[in-house]
Formats: structure tokens, C-alpha cells, sequence
């Protein structure tokens, strides 16, 4: 017989619901430690907001807006469209090919601080080469699915 | 001898092939040896294991190595792991030393990387005998511990470092409580609606890409792709040599560092960073002279570079003979095993010695060939630094793309996944969730909740945790050290802030 002191620490799991138990634990853990991080810092954070010692920042100084969502709404739509044109050509690798050339020309531009002729070149150059070449190598010679 | 048979030119080739490809990743500031290995991935698709690895394992004796290159050239940690190297590498290039503290780090690097891959050769499979008597009782506690070492030597703070863990614990259950495992085949912790797409939940492989791929990007575009601007003054003067008599009286700081790399590095998800840092603060804490560190002391370049070399060796320790990463970049390494249907484990040593011999070649030739290719063709790699990253980023967004979307054989569903972490990740960096913790229990998460839940269901009481066997009772002091000694770092640091920062 095991009872007495450790009875408490028995548990029984019904196997219906055992998928419950374990992520169950974990969202508990999970908020009373936000809980205990929102009592250690999150209260002085927010009175050093409001007394105005500090000021919350989310980006850096400064920070690039064209860039930064430039890059999250092109990788959308290149996402986007790599899906819809691989559907025309399914197993080809083609909506990766297509979409990516125009994808990777954009983003270059888009990085780029100054232009000049020979450096649109060598964007033009990289955004046809790059991946052609990939789809080449790992969709021809590997046999790897592509978009 | 089958072993034999493995190393065909092909295996030589992708080794070499992924050290240089992932020097000339450490070499470029900004990109990392986990973001090599994780980009290159769908290269190995079509390979076979030992192939694979060749070249992964290359890409990550690599991508650490290459780190130095800026480090000492530019003052730019060209990875995290290379921060200290940053400390005594560019006075001396600023004294006109550059090349010289290029080979002391080259060739300081390589002794780390040796040493390390030799104490891994000794010691994973002695651990690995030990951890195959573990039960479902103790593999958790393992990971329990895993997770309170990354807690303990969290950057920040334990708590966030324990909430990060916990939460990539807590995504990794998304989806079905898998029959094949002894689940019941229900799905938890998602809406109905989105049970067509997480099934499955997230896959490793897009997170892991998204985290340290595209996170990566998007930081950089958030600073507005600046290019270095230092690229002009990389200048090579030969006014010094470098010499192997550089090494004379560096004994003794040589296996300390390598020794700490190696131990750093067996510790989960411990990054680079923390070896280097604590062999250097090792380095000057023994030194006679303690002031010349900071200024151009070769042994501080020794220190740093031999000790983060020397963790490649020794992350692959608790990784090979308990399944547990040592660090994000082994982390992906387990992405590259999964992809081969093999798990990594108390077992894989025995069951695939062919394998593990193949393993340790790799890395020898993989830090051999970093040696040979950056003492020989350094002036070549330091121009490296200066490549274009309006050109370098779009390139690594499609590799990220196919390496996202091949893991199951072509599911658009995981090159979302991939946008979603990479933007997750962003965020993350911000309000302060740590990558290392956060991927370490979402790679450890579903293991964790197999192991607990059987556990429970065959004994019935918690207190089988405490009292199932001598190990489980000596994992629960490792774990207790491991919060002691973070409560105990905590509360001296608050001490010194408190102290330092006048009370107003």
C-alpha cells in the first residue's frame, strides 16, 4: 500500500483526454510565468512609461521603413505568387522559377542605396542567374519538388 | 571495414566544399554558421547521411571559423561566437598585425576544433551507454534539465530565458497527439479551421529557417541594408609574421580554452558566444598581466578563437548520445537527421557506428581544410566581407523558400510557416524571447510531453519522478545546481546594478 504522504501526488490519466494533459500543464506554466514576468518587470516598465523615465521603442532609431516592410509585403506576394503559378504548371518547378527572377530583382532595387548602370547590370544578371541555377541544380539534378 | 567505403572522393569534396561555403557565411557579418547550415539543408535532400553531414558539419566548423575574419579586420564579430575575438584581433590589426592575428586565429581555431572533435570521439559513446538504460522517466528529466540550463545562462534573465523555452515547448504540441507514439490522435490547442494546415503542427525545419534566415533579413532591412563601410580599409600589411613560436608559453591557454569550448558547448543550447566570453574572462582572470587584454595580446585572440572552435566538437556530444542540440546550429543538424528518417539518440552510436566514425572524419577534415583554405588564401576570404548584401539577401530568402517547402515534399503551408517565424522571430528579439531556449524546446517539446504522460500513466504517482532510480535522483541535483547557480548569478548582478546605479 502506498498511501499516506505522497497520496496527494497520485494521478490518474484518462487516455480520451490525455491529449489535454500534457499541453494543459503547459499553458499554466506558461501563463503563470508571464504572470511573474509582468509582476518583476512589467510593473516598473509601465511606471517608468508613465512617469516618462522611459520610453518603450519597438524599431531601432531611425529605422528603414521602406525597407523593413518592403520586405515582409514582397515576400507575401512572391509567396503568393509563386503558388498560384506553380498550379498552372504543377511539378515543374516553373512558379518558383518565374516568380522568383522578378522577386529577386525588386528586392536588390529595393536594397540597394544608389544606382549606376553597371551595378543594374549585375543586379539584372544575379536575379536571372541566381535562380535558374538553383532550379537547375536542385530541381533537375536532385529531383527536389519546387513550387 | 564499411567505414572505409563511406569515405569516397564525394564525402572529401562536400566537406571541403561546405567549410569553404561556410567561412565565406562566418566571414559575412550578419550571417551566422546556423544560418549556413539551415539555408544549405535542401542541398542534402538528395544526398545520402554521411554525405550530408559532410557537408553540413563543414558548413559548421566553417561558418564558426570564418567569424574571425571580420572580427579582426573590421572590429565586427562576424559571428556571435567571435564577439571576444573582436577584443584583442583588431588592436593588432590596427598595429598593423592583421595578418598575423588572422593565422594566430586560423590556426588557434583549428587546435579548439581537434581537440574538441577528439573529446567528442571519447565521450559521446561512453554517454551514450549511459543514457540507453535511461527510462521515460529520466529522458524527461533530461530535458527538464536541458531547459533549466538554457534558463540558467539565459543573456537576460532566467525567467524570460524559462518563458521562451516554455513557449517553444507549448508551440511544438500544436497539432495531433500522434497514435504512432501512444497518443490518442486528437488535436489540441488550435481552432477547427486550422486543422487542415497544423495536422502535423509546425514543422521543425521552416521554423528553424524562419528563425535564423529570414529573422535575420528583416533585422538588417529594419537598419536599412547599410553596407560595411570599412571595406577599403581592409589592408593586409606584412610588417609582422606569424609564426608558429606565437605559440610558445600558450600551453596552458590553449587546453583551458578549448577545454571550456568543449564543456560550453556540451551544455544545451549554450551558444558560441558564452565559450568565447568565458574563456576569455578566463584568460585574463589567470594572466600576468591582465591590462594587455583589450589591446592587441595575442593570447586574448588565442582564448577566444580557440574556444569557439572548440564547442563544435563539444555540442555535438549531448546531441549524438542523448538527442539533445547543443546549440542552435546543432539544432538544425537534427532537422538534417530527421530528414533521413534517423533519430538521434542513446542508440544511433551503436546502431549506425559507421556513421559516427563517418562523422568524426568529417570534422576532421572539415577543420583541416578550414585550416589549409584560410591560412593560404586569406588575403582572398577578407574580401569577402565586402560582398553585397543587396545581392547576398534576396539569394538566401529563395534558398530559405526551397529549403522550406521541400521538408515534406512540397507543401506551401511550411513556406508560410517559414514567413510566419521569421517575423515571429523579429518580434521575439524584441520584447526580449530568446531564440536559443525558445528553439531548443520547441525541437524537445514533443518528447517531453511523451515521456512525462507515459510516465505518469504507468506509475501512476508524480513521485516516480523523485524516486525511480539513482540517476533520476542525481538529474534532480543537476537541475537544482542549475537553478541554484542562476538565482545565484541573478541576484549578484541586481546587487552590482543596485549598487552601481544611486538611489533617487
Amino acid at each position: 500500500m502506498e498511501e499516506g504522504l505522497f497520496s496527494f501526488l497520485k494521478i490518474s490519466i484518462d487516455f480520451k483526454e490525455s491529449h489535454l494533459f500534457f499541453p494543459t500543464i503547459m499553458t499554466w506554466v506558461l501563463a503563470i510565468l508571464a504572470g511573474v514576468i509582468f509582476l518583476v518587470y512589467g510593473i516598473r516598465f509601465i511606471r517608468d512609461v508613465a512617469n516618462g523615465t522611459r520610453r518603450p521603442r519597438f524599431f531601432v532609431e531611425n529605422y528603414d521603413k521602406f525597407r523593413l516592410y518592403g520586405t515582409v509585403a514582397l515576400t507575401v506576394v512572391y509567396f503568393m505568387a509563386m503558388d498560384l503559378v506553380g498550379r498552372y504548371f504543377p511539378n515543374t518547378g516553373f512558379g518558383f522559377l518565374f516568380m522568383s527572377i522578378p522577386f529577386m530583382f525588386v528586392l536588390s532595387m529595393m536594397y540597394s542605396h544608389e544606382f549606376n548602370r553597371s551595378k543594374m547590370i549585375t543586379i539584372a544578371v544575379n536575379a536571372i542567374v541566381a535562380p535558374s541555377v538553383s532550379w537547375y541544380i536542385l530541381g533537375k539534378l536532385f529531383n527536389i519538388t519546387l513550387p | 571495414m564499411d567505414f572505409l567505403s563511406l569515405l569516397t572522393p564525394m564525402f572529401f569534396l562536400l566537406a571541403g566544399v561546405g567549410t569553404i561555403i561556410g567561412i565565406i557565411f562566418g566571414a559575412i557579418p550578419g550571417m551566422t554558421a546556423t544560418m549556413a547550415v539551415a539555408v544549405c539543408l535542401p542541398l542534402t535532400y538528395s544526398l545520402d547521411l554521411t554525405q550530408g553531414l559532410a557537408l553540413l558539419l563543414g558548413l559548421y566548423v566553417g561558418g564558426i571559423s570564418g567569424g574571425l575574419v571580420p572580427a579582426i579586420l573590421l572590429n565586427i564579430p562576424g559571428t556571435p561566437s567571435s564577439i571576444t575575438t573582436t577584443f584583442d584581433g583588431y588592436p593588432m590589426t590596427l598595429k598593423g598585425e592583421g595578418e598575423k592575428a588572422l593565422k594566430l586565429g586560423i590556426a588557434s581555431s583549428l587546435f579548439g576544433g581537434l581537440f574538441s572533435a577528439g573529446v567528442l570521439f571519447y565521450f559521446a559513446p561512453a554517454l551514450a551507454d549511459i543514457a540507453i538504460k535511461f527510462s521515460y522517466v529520466e529522458k524527461f528529466l533530461l530535458i527538464l534539465f536541458a531547459l533549466s540550463v538554457i534558463a540558467s545562462l539565459s543573456k537576460k534573465s532566467m525567467l524570460v530565458g524559462i518563458f521562451s523555452g516554455v513557449l517553444g515547448v507549448w508551440l511544438s504540441l500544436i497539432g495531433t497527439y500522434d497514435i504512432n507514439v501512444g497518443g490518442n490522435g486528437e488535436t489540441r490547442l488550435m481552432f477547427d479551421f486550422m486543422e487542415d494546415y497544423l495536422d502535423t503542427g509546425f514543422s521543425l525545419l521552416p521554423v528553424l529557417i524562419g528563425i535564423f534566415g529570414l529573422t535575420t533579413i528583416l533585422e538588417e532591412a529594419e537598419k536599412g541594408i547599410r553596407e560595411e563601410p570599412l571595406c577599403a580599409d581592409v589592408n593586409l600589411s606584412n610588417r609582422s609574421k606569424f609564426s608558429l613560436k606565437m605559440f610558445k608559453g600558450q600551453g596552458v591557454n590553449l587546453f583551458r580554452s578549448a577545454s571550456i569550448g568543449t564543456f560550453v558547448g556540451m551544455l544545451p543550447g549554450v551558444g558560441g558566444s558564452a565559450a568565447s566570453v568565458l574563456s576569455y574572462t578566463q584568460e585574463k582572470n589567470f594572466s600576468k598581466d591582465p591590462s594587455k587584454l583589450g589591446n592587441g595580446a595575442p593570447e586574448g585572440l588565442i582564448a577566444s578563437e580557440t574556444a569557439n572552435n572548440g564547442l563544435t566538437g563539444g555540442s555535438l556530444i549531448p546531441l549524438l548520445s542523448l538527442g539533445i542540440p547543443g546549440d542552435s546550429t546543432t539544432a538544425v543538424l537534427i532537422g538534417a537527421f530527421t530528414l533521413q528518417g534517423i533519430q538521434v539518440g542513446p542508440l544511433f552510436i551503436g546502431e549506425n557506428m559507421d556513421t559516427w566514425y563517418s562523422i568524426i572524419a568529417a570534422l576532421l577534415v572539415a577543420n583541416l581544410v578550414m585550416f589549409f583554405f584560410m591560412f593560404f588564401a586569406i588575403k582572398h576570404i577578407a574580401k569577402v566581407v565586402t560582398v553585397p548584401k543587396h545581392l547576398l539577401y534576396p539569394i538566401i530568402i529563395m534558398m530559405c523558400v526551397v529549403g522550406a517547402y521541400t521538408i515534406n515534399s512540397g507543401i506551401m503551408f511550411d513556406v508560410w510557416t517559414l514567413l510566419l517565424f521569421g517575423i515571429f522571430g523579429w518580434v521575439a528579439q524584441k520584447i526580449g524571447i530568446e531564440s536559443a531556449p525558445f528553439i531548443i524546446g520547441f525541437i524537445l517539446g514533443k518528447d517531453a510531453e511523451i515521456y512525462f504522460v507515459k510516465s505518469l500513466e504507468s506509475y501512476g504517482s508524480l513521485t516516480i519522478f523523485f524516486t525511480k532510480s539513482p540517476i533520476a535522483m542525481f538529474l534532480w541535483v543537476l537541475i537544482f545546481l542549475s537553478a541554484g547557480y542562476s538565482i545565484y548569478t541573478s541576484v549578484k548582478s541586481s546587487r552590482k546594478n543596485n549598487s552601481s546605479v544611486p538611489q533617487g
